[in-house]
This record gives C-alpha cells, structure tokens and sequence, in this order.
C-alpha cells in the first residue's frame, strides 16, 4: 500500500514524539547515574541533560567505596541485594517452570488438571497484596522470611500461571508424529516427554524461561514485606538508599537503577518474538 | 451417510483394535498426567487452600502480630463480623476504592488510544520500523520500581519535567508535582501510562498484524476509504484481541502499587492512596491484621465474582457469534 508524502510525515513526526516520551526517562536516569554529587539536584540554569563531568564514582559508591566527603560509605553495599535478586529471580523461574511446563504438558496430551487453567488465571487476578497476610504468617512460620529461598518458592508460585499457559501453547502448537513414533517405537510415555518431546521444546522453554525471569526480577512489593535486612532485593535496597543525613542519593539510586533495569530490558528484546504470546497468557501468537 | 457397510465393519474392527491399544496407553497418559499435574496441583493448594482458610479465620478476629499470640489463638479476640461492618463504613477504603478506579478510568483509555495509534503508523512497512518498534517497547520492560523512581527524580520540582515545560512556555515553571495532591495523582497517571501503552501497542499491532491483506486490498479497489475499512474489517477482526487487550490492563491497574508507592508513598496525605497502597499501610504500619484479613477477603470475593461473570458474558458473546 503506497501512502501519500503527508502520511509519511505525520508518520515520523508521531514516531518520534512517542520515541521522545519512551526515552526521555531512561536517558535521564541513565544521565543521573554518571553525573557528580554537585549534579545531581542542579536546578535552573544549571540543570543539564548530560553530566559536565562525567564520573563512576555513583557506581563506586553502591560497591562500597566513597570517594566524596560528603557521604559516608555505606553500611551495606549493592553487592548482596544483587545477589538476592539474582538467587530468588533465578530459583523461582527453575520452580515456576518445572512445575508449569510438567502440568502444561499434562493437560495438552492427556487432558489431566483440568482445573487448572482456570485456578491459574485466578491466581493471576488478584492482587498480591491481598494474599499477602496469610503468606507472611506462612513463611513467618515455615522460617522463610528474609531468604532468598522463601521468596524464590513464592515468585515461582506467583509466576507459575505464565509458566504453565505459555507452555501449554507451545505444547497444542508442537506437532504429534513425532511423539506417537516413538510411542509406537516402544517409547514409555514419560521417556518420549523427556527424550523427545522436551528437547524438541528447547527454544520455546528458553524463551518462556526469560520471559518468567523477567517478572521475577521486575518484582517490588512481594519482596518489600518478605525480606527485611539479610536478603533485600534490589528495588527494596534502592529505595532504602536515602537517609534524613544525606537526603535523597540521587546519583546512587540511579547508577543502581540502570543496573536492575539493563537485565529485563535485553532478555526483553531478545525474546521479543514470544513477547505477545507471554503478555496474553498465550492467547495471542505473533 | 453413504459410507458403505463394509467400510464400516473394517472402521469398526480396526478401532477396537486400536481402542485396545490406546486404553492401555491411555491408562498409562492418566497415571503420567496425575504424576505432572502434581506440583502444580501443590502449589496452587499451598497458595489458595489453606491460605484462605486461615484469611477468613482471621478476618473475624482482631488479631495482629503484636499481640504476642499465634494466629492459630486468634479467637481468643474473636469479634464476630465488626471487621465487616467497620470496611462497609470505612471511608478512607471507599476512597482509596474509587481512586483506584479513576486512576484505571484515565490511564487504561489513555494507553489504548495511544497504543492503537501506534499500532495503525506501524501496520504497513517504513524505513526504520524494526528498530522504532524495539525501541518503543522498552519502557514495559523497566522494572516498574525503577520506572516509578525515575518519574520520582523527573517530577522534582527542580527536575527536568519542570525544565521542559519552563522552555516551552518561555518562563520559568516551578510546580512541585509530587506534594500537590491533584498534581501527585496525574504524575503517577503519567508513569503507568508511560510504561504500559508498550503493552498495548505490542497487543494492537499483532493483531492488526493479523488481518487479511487481500480483503484490504479488495476494499480498496471497491473505492473503500480507510475510515470504512478500518470500521467495517479490521476492527470486527480485532475484537477479541481488544477485550484481552483491556481486560489485562484492568486486571494489573487495579493492583497498581510499585511505581506508585515509589513516587508518591500514597501521599501526599492520602491523594494517591489507591487499594494496595492504603492495604499495604494497614499490613506494615497499623499492623491490624485482623481487618486487613477482612478488606482482602472482600476484594477477592468481588474479583471472583466479577471475573465469574465476565467469563460467562464472554462465552455468551462467544456463542452468538459466528
């Protein structure tokens, strides 16, 4: 379809004004990170888009050296927070998608766990934080608060329902020869799942593996109320990264940002294929 | 109706035959499925069974962690059903109710015009389209707590928002955002719209995607102009995706909390204190379990019953349709 010259402006000039607003607060942020304390709340005239004197030392100072006498090091650098993040982020996606995938392929051959779908969106539904006082007493109980292992076991429970639909797309698409030849072979059932059927899957598992991975890390309100010191995860240790003394550390909390943002961001464009079918719950394929 | 008797009888031997074999298998593909099903099974279990249970045990107490019994003994402060009636009187939960559901009214709108918008420049191919479309959806992979601090740090009132507007307008703009309560509420409108318009724009256009290019082309030819094409076969053909497309945007606006809470704590006072914030200050810092046990049975009784419903509208709709 051939469009006239007009279109195309408008076209450009709409793309770029939407660029513009997409854009303009990471680079702010991403700006921030490497600009001087002197830079940081600049105002007026003296605002700037880019730092005057670009530095590492936001990136230093999260990692525990000070280079400013105006702050002191801290107490408790990124290092640990990262950590949590990554344990909890990792292991919940290794819970969510072995449970998911196993019961997504149940459900696909077999017509087993028919309540789950279902059971799965409402889980979905709801607001964490109106499960959230029963979780706590839960984990209280069970001795989960402040691990990484406690919130590993509730992000794969919370991330589960995109691990099983998404799985269970995948499984309806897949075509059957090949599993009923092996079937036919002499293939057990479960041998044909394991040697057969998930291996055919690797693309697909890898993709929905990021995909679970990026909501886990992405997550803020869960670990806010079940970690309190040891295991605090990145957002919940940014947010602390301000105290009466010191006022807000700009700088410091942005240089951290860009360093829980950068993830996501590249696991999202690398699997931006399946992105549709994640955000729908699989009911949309690209 | 005309197959031939003796087709018949060989269909019917050789599916009994069959039928033999794949009982056996079958056999087998239940017990395999129950085995697969099982930790799914579990945790949805851990998650909703007992968890409910305990919820609306507690609901009817006055229990808080800082009574220094275990929520097991929570009857010893039995009072009945006074958390219920408190929430049905309970003004700051009506407030914080409707405010939710004005933040939703504004933002999901507002993110499906604009990311249908952007959906319809991207439907044909122009110089640049890939890399734009990666581009424009970054925001929606942000973490949403570093989203909600970079429009903290943005809405300053020493911040970049304000220099923006300040060259625009020629004079200088000092409006501090984040402590006017009217103010606070359109900054974090501005931030969800910000990071979720990306969802719909990725939505929209896979579905616009999906629409035959040779009806279009034919339209076209029969003099269709591109208001009547776009009414008349691509939005019949996108209707299916426009519910999903909303009814997700519904469903994650209404938990809306992260960015939030990070600009604004759900302040200033209470101007931006939607459902999870106003819960999650009852949970931390009134510490009375009890009545948030309460409120957040409530809330998923009504989403249940909500949902319940929109599930057997849709299947009506589903069947009436062709």
């Amino acid at each position: 379809m051939t469009r006239s010259p007009a279109f195309e402006i408008f076209r450009y000039a709409a793309i770029l004004l939407a660029l513009a607003f997409a854009l303009i607060p990471i680079l702010w942020m991403t700006s921030m990170a490497f600009k001087p304390i002197p830079e940081w709340t600049a105002t007026g005239a003296d605002l700037t888009w880019w730092p005057k004197s670009p530095t590492l030392d936001n990136f230093r100072f999260i990692f525990g050296e000070s280079t400013s006498a105006l702050i002191v090091a801290l107490d408790r650098t990124a290092g640990k927070p990262i950590l949590a993040s990554l344990l909890s982020a990792t292991f919940g996606t290794i819970i969510a998608m072995a449970s998911g995938t196993a019961a997504a392929y149940a459900l696909s051959r077999f017509g087993s766990g028919q309540n789950l779908p279902l059971a799965l969106i409402q889980l979905r539904l709801f607001p964490p934080m109106a499960v959230m006082i029963p979780v706590m007493i839960m984990w209280s109980f069970l001795g989960l608060v402040d691990t990484w292992w406690g919130l590993a076991l509730i992000y794969g429970i919370v991330t589960l329902p995109f691990a099983f639909w998404l799985m269970k797309t995948f499984f309806d698409d897949m075509p059957r020869e090949i599993e009923e030849a092996a079937l036919v072979e002499g293939c057990s059932r479960f041998r044909v799942f394991i040697k057969i059927t998930l291996p055919m899957m690797r693309a697909p598992l890898a993709s929905s593996a990021l995909f679970v991975f990026i909501l886990n890390w992405s997550d803020y309100l869960i670990a806010l109320l079940l970690t309190t010191r040891e295991w605090v995860t990145i957002p919940v240790y940014m947010a602390s990264l301000s105290s009466s003394m010191t006022g807000q550390l700009y700088g410091a909390k942005a240089a951290l940002g860009l360093i829980a943002a950068i993830p996501p961001v590249i696991l999202g464009i690398a699997i931006q294929r399946h992105l549709v079918r994640g955000v729908t719950f699989g009911a949309l394929k690209q | 109706m005309s197959v031939s008797a003796t087709t018949k009888v060989r269909a019917g031997s050789s599916a009994s035959a069959a039928a033999a074999r794949s009982e056996r298998g079958d056999r087998e593909g239940r017990r395999l499925g129950l085995a697969l099903t099982l930790p799914a099974q579990l945790l949805v279990l851990f998650i909703a069974a007992f968890p409910l249970l305990m919820q609306a045990y507690i609901s009817l107490t006055d229990w808080s962690p800082l009574d220094g019994i275990g929520w097991w003994q929570a009857w010893e402060l039995w009072n009945s059903f006074a958390n219920y009636t408190d929430l049905a009187s309970d003004t700051r939960f009506w407030n914080a109710l409707w405010r939710t559901a004005v933040v939703m009214g504004i933002c999901v709108p507002a993110e499906f015009l604009l990311g249908l918008g952007l959906a319809i420049l991207f439907m044909d191919e122009f110089a640049g389209k890939r890399i734009f479309y990666s581009v424009l959806l970054v925001p929606m992979m942000v973490v949403p707590a570093v989203a909600g601090y970079m429009f903290f740090m943005l809405f300053q009132s020493g911040g970049p928002v304000n220099d923006i507007l300040s060259t625009l307008a020629g004079t200088r703009v000092s409006v501090a955002w984040l402590s006017d309560p009217n103010l606070a509420l359109l900054a974090v409108i501005v931030a969800d719209i910000w990071q979720w318009t990306p969802l719909m724009f990725l939505i929209l256009l896979a579905g616009l995607v999906g629409v035959p290019e040779d009806q279009l082309k034919a339209a076209t030819l029969l003099g269709a102009s591109w208001w009547q094409r776009f009414v008349t076969i691509v939005l019949p053909r996108m209707k299916a995706i426009i519910v999903i497309a909303l009814a997700i945007r519904v469903i994650e606006n209404f938990k809306i909390f992260d960015t939030l809470y990070i600009m604004t704590g759900g302040g200033p006072g209470v101007a931006t204190e939607t459902i999870s914030v106003y819960i999650y200050k009852l949970t931390t810092q009134d510490l009375i379990w009890g009545y948030v046990a309460a409120i957040a049975l409530a809330i998923l009784i009504a989403l249940s019953l909500l949902a319940a419903f929109a599930i057997k509208r849709m299947a009506a709709a589903g069947k009436e349709a062709p």
